[in-house]
């Protein structure tokens, strides 16, 4: 049985957030909720400053604290190691989104696309936001993907949680999550661990990577390695 | 209340009152369950509010009244026998407001038949659920068979064992909750669960003195002189729980004071929404420090004015802390929510919590209410 993983490579990685857009456009993501998302930093003070992109999903631990806290294990893992959730079982307690140490985990605390419902017209001789969605046939918004229903409900409800699911509806159809297929820099690479070949374990063994917090015991399944850094310097032993 | 000075005028008033702040609260379950918990001033942040805020406190209070209700019926202090009775009712009345208002905290209360279906052994929420349920059933028997007479038939005393034990335990299962979160340090540790145990005892023994206390005020009966030797222990009681809770609060106090761990740091910067004083929080100094120093001189100690005054003071105050506690430790957004959220989140509950607050306290005031005028609470049940 695989372990899937992912390995993102910083220096690779433009920031451009093709990543967390297709991720919206695959998974049907309601406004205000990221299942692909960042961490920006400046550190430094002017003019020695410097910003810090990391992209973020869910880890996937193998340990996962939401899975462990779930009291109706809606959150379980998968056999393939992904951390998966079902809607249709989520009291809606958000004791995962309390436990992650990873902000990954978003509530729907409204009826998710609810600005795609309105049928007002924007202006006197336009289409109001629903008759656009009925006009292309789409399901709720217009980008529906019905892809997204083979394993979890295409939108979900209110009142229930979402997160990423490392496309597993992709990946059971042999295809690479969307993220992954979207990043323009091929900044994400994504495998089993469990394969001595597979590109995530090569890279993993060329670099020394790094995890989100790993010091809480997690393992997270989402490497990171290198940095992208163009500063310089001229040769110096510092000073007093 | 069901004695005869208290007029029928009244008590149907005082059920108007009640009845209309429960259609109120529920017109605000049908608007939560319809359009979602928008409604609250919560989000992806600070994710629990005020409504579980009002489930931790009265499900602690429900589980001190259990315990103090335990004295006679599990370690056979004759003494608190005509007590026993009103205890126990009291703790359900508690219990099932405190789930009322965790039950609107839920998104999905139609999806809670799978905590029995498809149960997690691992989380303590579950865990939590399953003993307070588990104490409820029993509360309820248990206070069937006191009603009925029966306090020394072999059901009713393993009833009463089950509920001491359940009461002991649910209290650390609450705790847990919080202490096994590795990713929010503040709250993480056996601390908590200990500390909730303790302001279960507390809490529990402040509304059993201020109810009381109150009860034998407006009803006219006053307290006989072989009730007051009992009420002299039932303040020890909540004076040592007080005491305990001081010196939890004190430790809690100087570890966030002394350490540099930043999340602490961070914790102890936030954790004083309602204010303090020389840099205590004003929850603890008038909810714990005051009622300790009033219930403490030997003059005052058991004048019915200062009981009534300091477990006032000390039901208030616990509540602050709780909300103090749980808001605190979820100021600050984690990981990349930092993208969409402030660095620190300000909180003010909206209408819709302070109904859901309103409607957890007029249903449990209704139950005392209809269980003094219709079950007998104050008879002795020996």
């Amino acid at each position: 049985m695989p372990r899937y993983a992912m390995v993102i490579d910083l220096q690779r990685c433009t920031g451009c957030s093709a990543c967390s857009i297709s991720c919206r456009n695959e998974n049907n993501v309601p406004d205000g909720i990221y299942w692909a998302n960042k961490i920006t930093e400046t550190s430094g003070v002017f003019p020695n400053v410097r910003y810090h992109y990391i992209p973020t999903l869910c880890n996937h631990c193998e340990n996962a604290p939401c899975v462990r806290g779930c009291p109706t294990r809606a959150m379980h893992k998968l056999e393939n190691g992904i951390t998966m959730h079902n809607p249709k079982k989520c009291i809606g307690c958000k004791y995962c989104e309390f436990n992650c140490p990873y902000g990954v985990i978003y509530f729907n605390w409204t009826q998710p696309h609810k600005p795609w419902k309105n049928n007002n017209k924007v202006l006197d001789g336009t289409t109001s936001p629903k008759e656009e969605v009925k006009k292309v046939g789409g399901k709720t918004i217009p980008y529906y993907n019905p892809e997204r229903e083979d394993t979890l409900p295409g939108i979900r409800q209110k009142g229930v949680v979402e997160k990423c699911t490392f496309c597993d509806h992709r990946v059971r159809r042999g295809k690479l999550p969307r993220c992954v297929d979207a990043c323009p820099a091929d900044a994400r690479i994504f495998g089993d661990m469990n394969d001595p070949d597979s590109k995530v374990r090569q890279l993993l063994g060329k670099f020394r990577p790094f995890r989100l917090r790993e010091q809480i015991g997690t393992e997270p399944h989402v490497f990171y390695i290198k940095n992208f850094n163009p500063a310089n310097y001229q040769p110096s032993k510092g000073g007093i | 209340m069901s004695e005869s000075k208290t007029s029928n005028g009244l008590f149907f008033t005082w059920l108007g009152l009640l009845g209309v702040a429960i259609l109120i609260g529920l017109f605000a379950a049908f608007k939560l369950l319809t359009e979602g918990h928008h409604l609250f001033n919560a989000n992806d942040v600070l994710i629990w509010s005020l409504p579980l805020g009002v489930y931790i406190y009265l499900a602690l209070i429900s589980s001190g009244l259990t315990l103090l209700a335990s004295i006679p019926l599990v370690f056979g202090q004759k003494k608190y026998e005509p007590y026993a009775k009103r205890l126990i009712f009291l703790a359900i009345a508690a219990l099932l407001s405190g789930f009322i208002s965790i039950g609107l905290e839920l998104g999905n209360i139609f999806h809670m038949v799978y905590i029995i279906i498809s149960p997690n052994l691992s989380s303590p929420i579950w865990w939590m659920g399953a003993i307070y349920s588990l104490e409820l059933i029993v509360l309820v028997l248990k206070f069937q068979r006191i009603h009925a007479g029966d306090l020394n038939s072999s059901t009713s005393k393993v009833l009463g064992k089950i509920g001491f034990l359940c009461a002991l335990i649910a209290p650390l299962m609450i705790g847990s909750v919080f202490g096994l979160t590795e990713s929010r340090v503040t709250y993480f540790g056996p601390v908590m669960s200990i500390y909730c145990l303790f302001m279960a005892i507390l809490s529990g023994s402040a509304l059993c003195l201020f109810y009381n206390l109150i009860h034998a005020q407006v009803t006219g009966n006053g307290i006989s002189k072989d009730k007051e030797s009992l009420f002299k222990e039932l303040t020890r009681i909540f004076t040592g729980s007080l005491g305990a809770v001081i010196l939890l609060t004190l430790i809690k106090f100087f570890i966030e004071g002394s350490t540099v761990i930043p999340e602490f740091l961070n914790y102890h910067k936030y954790a004083q929404a309602f204010g303090s004083i020389a840099g205590i929080n004003i929850e603890v100094i008038f909810g714990l420090f005051l009622p300790f120093i009033l219930i403490s001189i030997p003059g005052l100690r058991y004048n019915q004015s200062t009981r009534v005054l300091t477990s006032a003071l000390v039901l208030i105050g616990t509540f602050a802390m709780h909300m103090e506690i749980l808001l605190a430790g979820q100021s600050r957004p984690v990981g990349p929510k930092a993208e969409q959220f402030p660095d620190v989140i300000s909180y003010f509950p909206s209408i819709w919590e302070w109904i859901v607050f309103m409607l957890s306290i007029a249903v449990m005031l209704l139950l005392f209410t209809l269980g003094e005028r219709f079950l007998k609470l104050g008879s002795d049940p020996a």
